[in-house]
């Protein structure tokens, strides 16, 4: 029998810093078997347990698409004692991983549907797996129009800067990037996410949403799209919430009777509304 | 298939078991204090004190398991994963209580898409031998939780305690592969009559008094109610309740590591300690026991019957007897109650 | 006794009902009635017409000044034995809590029962509880006994010389003498007698049976950390598992973080489900301390505890 706990070896293809601060690195993995690559299919949203052996386990959102065949691409805060130890890994480590788990973006319900995608700071990682996913030729048609408001504190810091410039040049794609501060070399928008958002002012008929970021600028962006008329139904997030085991054993990410590893991460505002605010 | 064991032939019958398998019964490792554990010698099996404190849920999820073992070989770790069960076990002496908790436990951890092998792997290679509580305590209330004193489910075999002899009965597969063994007779129509004496005895005494039933429902209507500003008030927030509650199930998994091998463990965790929750952020959505307490009822009253249709508590007792500041859960269900008086002014809990 | 007892029951609840009724605190922290014999348990009162609910007797045994860290930012007024009010003392030193935010209602202790050593002295549960006289009659299904109460008090209750409460706002009992039952704690006795290696497997027998449910830190007034060093994951001083060394790491350590902090209260040893000892611990280390620095842990407001401060005449015959 399967041993869910048991990690998969992986090993570090590429490695590199994704922001100025260095807190954030990305890491880019591939799958030391075949068999295990073969086996492994995700949807954008789901996320995996990396497993550095001796330091433990954490949470990581899947940042590569489901297209892009070959390595995982995961991006790391330093914070604690395992990111510590990922972001000491270079070319050639060794690492496991364990997934995919989670219940992934509701893809099919974006079918025929416009899309607003909203990311501030490093919480941008599963969406840029959304975003990569759907801007592929097989799946461009599925969805109607797709915006991106995408907002970082300092240039520095945002991900993956030169796929956004890349992006910016779609015209399949409405992409607005946005910092709180700039700095002397930045020409592009400088504005909170929230204000940003409104400036945009997407429709929200016909469109779903879809957001993650701190805390902090859900709470301000919310009311907002609660201004543009979009119902709880039709907003989506992905929680952040502290998780050991991944599956659904542990009990450690309960919010209700849900788990946020098995029956999440990816919540509507209209779930979200009918359980405890243990989150 | 219904036998009993002279008393007599008791520790022989012991040894007979463990001569072909291990054996885990209750083990006092002082005077008031008792655990589940594996046996070197029969004499070590105590079987008047209850509840244990550690309960039987200890055989199939130790408290301190180690999940795989890994060594660096050059460049590469090696990892060996730990489930495998060599030898068949049997778990001996546990009450009705205890093992219905460990299939409530089972619906968690053995699920469709998936299952937890450690746990799996020791449940699959036990033979449960239950033994039936003929003097229920105060405490007890496995009745209104949807159990009873003899409640057969669950175990392979059931022994019932007839003063001079065990009263003997074989109830699965498992439990007839027993049917040889030399110290069991057949039982007599008066042993089964004491049997029937002694079960109307203790489902008289123990009665059906705490309104477990229907509580899902009520707590519905209490998610956000201001008697959990009143209930966590004395709760000191140790982990005493979860870690002596046989459904409890939470673990935490860490890794142990020297400079080339070591190992990943998991512990017993539990919802009541302060970091439970806390995320690398800072931001912690427990931060107080009033939370954190709302979170333990709930769980076990209202989201956990939500998920598997039964309530996550047995009735054994223990975190009633066991509590530091005498939290009493069966008051805590009682309030619940639309029998309790209108007028709430935190009394009572 | 019992008069005595049901006189301070009396005084305890006036003095609650006049403090609630003129809100000259949010809430008062006692303890009532337990649902099971000889147990009380911890309540909070915050309306006069709840005063009833407190009770007084011997079975009183939870300090309840481990509860103040939870109610930093309301004005308590809190029910103290003689150990308690130590522990706020101690506390107040350590800075816990403003100045004006307590209320201390001091009892004159009686010394509190045993509950443990009572139920194992009958052969059967124990269904009823109460005292008479100096004894505690106790009853079960088929039996009813008496047992003399001075022969089932707590090993810290036994050698307590301060039961009165040094410091409170009012006193609801008068002074007691403060004689102890017994001059040398009988664990410490047999303790003291033991050679190193005897005293190690004793210790090394009791600290087995952890199970690491914290239950002795979180009762303990003392232990406020918001993280614990059994919590520290960088640097990791000790695993989360049962293997023996991190037991034995646990108690010897936590010990050590109450010397000159600790006031005996026992409330450690009560909590623990294992029936750990550990009140030969603490106290041993309370009167080394006594004998090297000749400090008792909240005696008095001002002195405080010599292993948390450093002076220049400080002992230094250690450092070669």
């Amino acid at each position: 029998m399967k041993n869910p706990y048991f990690p998969i070896p992986m090993e570090v293809k590429k490695a590199y810093v994704e922001t100025t601060d260095r807190m954030l690195r990305t890491l880019e993995l591939g799958f030391l078997s075949q068999a295990d690559e073969k086996a492994f299919h995700f949807i954008p949203g789901q996320f995996c347990e990396l497993s550095v052996l001796g330091k433990g386990e954490a949470p990581f959102g899947i940042a590569s698409s489901p297209k892009e065949n070959g390595s995982l691409k995961f991006t790391i805060n330093k914070a604690g004692v395992v990111t510590t130890a990922l972001h000491h890994l270079e070319e050639g480590g060794k690492i496991g991983i364990r997934g995919p788990l989670g219940n992934g973006y509701p893809i099919d319900l974006f079918k025929g549907k416009n899309l607003l995608v909203i990311g501030g700071g490093f919480a941008f990682t599963t969406l840029r797996s959304l975003i990569a996913y759907l801007l592929h030729p097989e799946n461009r048609s599925k969805v109607n129009e797709i915006t991106v408001v995408y907002g970082a504190r300092m240039p520095g810091l945002l991900l993956y800067k030169e796929e956004l410039t890349q992006w910016e040049k779609r015209s399949d794609l409405k992409l607005v990037v946005t910092v709180d501060w700039g700095d002397k070399d930045w020409k592009g928008k400088v504005g909170l996410v929230p204000n940003v958002l409104e400036e945009v002012a997407p429709s929200s008929e016909n469109t779903y949403a879809v957001i993650c970021g701190p805390p902090i600028m859900i709470k301000f962006t919310f009311p907002k799209l609660m201004a543009l008329r979009f119902p709880n139904e039709r907003i989506y997030t992905s929680l952040e919430k502290r998780m050991k085991c991944g599956i659904g054993k542990c009990g450690r990410c309960n919010i209700g009777p849900l788990y946020v590893c098995k029956d999440g991460p990816v919540f509507s505002y209209a779930q979200l509304e009918k359980l405890p605010k243990d989150y | 298939m219904k036998l009993k064991l002279d008393k007599k032939d008791f520790e022989d019958f012991l040894q007979s078991l463990m001569d072909e398998q291990d054996l885990y019964a209750p083990v006092q490792l002082a005077e008031g204090v008792s655990v589940f554990k594996r046996i070197d010698q029969p004499g070590e099996v105590n079987l008047t004190q209850f509840p244990s404190q550690k309960p039987a849920k200890d055989v199939f999820f130790p408290q301190s398991e180690v999940m795989f073992r890994y060594g660096k070989v050059g460049n590469q770790n090696e990892i060996h994963s730990m489930e495998e069960v060599k030898r068949e076990r049997i778990l001996f002496g546990a009450r009705p209580c205890d093992i219905e908790a460990i299939s409530i436990i089972e619906k968690v951890f053995v699920g469709k898409e998936y299952t937890d092998v450690y746990f799996l792997e020791k449940r699959k290679k036990t033979t449960i031998m239950g033994l039936g509580c003929n003097h229920p305590l105060s405490t007890c209330f496995c009745s209104s939780a949807g159990g009873d004193p003899f409640l057969r489910a669950g175990s392979d075999l059931f022994f019932i305690d007839l003063g001079e002899v065990y009263f003997v009965e074989l109830l699965t597969e498992k439990g007839m592969a027993f049917r040889n063994n030399k110290f069991f007779k057949e039982a007599d129509p008066k042993d089964l009559t004491l049997v029937k004496e002694l079960e109307e005895k203790a489902f008289e005494k123990i009665g059906f008094s705490i309104p477990v039933d229907g509580i899902e429902k009520r707590l519905d209507l209490m998610a956000e109610s201001s008697w959990w500003d009143r209930v966590h008030e004395k709760c000191v927030g140790c982990r005493i309740c979860t870690y002596l509650c046989p459904t409890c199930h939470c673990f935490d998994m860490v890794d142990e590591a020297s400079i080339d091998k070591g190992q990943r463990v998991r512990h017993w965790d539990s919802c009541l300690s302060s970091l439970y929750s806390q995320e690398t952020s800072g931001h912690n959505p427990r931060p107080t026991t009033r939370e954190r307490t709302r979170q333990r009822l709930m769980h076990k009253f209202n989201y956990y019957p939500k998920m598997f249709g039964q309530v996550a508590c047995v009735g054994c007792g223990r975190c009633i007897i066991y509590c530091p500041v005498h939290f009493d859960i069966r008051q805590a269900i009682l309030w619940t109650s639309p029998k309790r008086s209108k007028r709430f002014v935190g009394e009572r809990i | 006794m019992e008069e005595r007892q049901k006189a301070i029951q009396d005084r305890i609840r006036e003095k609650a009902r006049e403090l609630l009724t003129n809100k000259a605190v949010d809430l008062i922290i006692g303890l009532g009635e337990g649902t099971l014999p000889l147990r009380a348990t911890p309540i909070f009162i915050r309306n006069p017409e709840e005063a009833d609910r407190l009770i007084w007797n011997s079975f009183c045994e939870n300090n309840l000044a481990t509860y103040l860290h939870k109610f930093s930012h309301s004005k308590v007024g809190i029910v103290l034995k003689g150990c308690d009010a130590r522990s706020i003392i101690a506390l107040s030193l350590e800075k816990r809590f403003k100045p004006d935010q307590l209320f201390l209602i001091g009892v004159p202790c009686q010394r509190m029962v045993d509950r443990r050593r009572v139920t194992k002295a009958v052969k059967g549960e124990i269904l009823h509880a109460h005292e008479q006289g100096d004894q505690i009659i106790v009853e079960g299904e088929d039996f009813k006994t008496a047992l003399k109460k001075n022969d089932f008090l707590y090993p810290s209750c036994q050698v307590c010389t301060h039961r009165t409460p040094v410091q409170a706002n009012v006193w609801v009992g008068d002074p007691v003498e403060e004689s102890p039952l017994v001059e040398t704690h009988p664990e410490i006795k047999e303790f003291e007698k033991k050679s190193p290696e005897e005293r190690w497997k004793y210790f090394e027998k009791e600290s087995s049976r952890c199970i690491r449910c914290y239950a002795c830190r979180e009762v303990c007034p003392m232990c406020y950390c918001t993280e614990c060093f059994v919590d520290s994951s960088n640097p990791r001083w000790i695993e989360k598992g049962l293997s023996p060394s991190d037991l034995e790491f646990y108690h010897i350590v936590r010990a050590y973080h109450q010397t000159g902090r600790c006031s005996g209260c026992g409330a450690c040893e009560r909590a623990c489900p294992m029936e750990i000892r550990l009140t030969y611990l603490t106290q041993k280390l309370n009167l080394d301390v006594k004998e090297i620095f000749g400090f008792e842990t909240g005696i008095d407001g001002d002195t405080p505890p010599p292993l948390s401060t450093y002076e220049i005449e400080d002992r230094q015959e250690f450092i070669k």
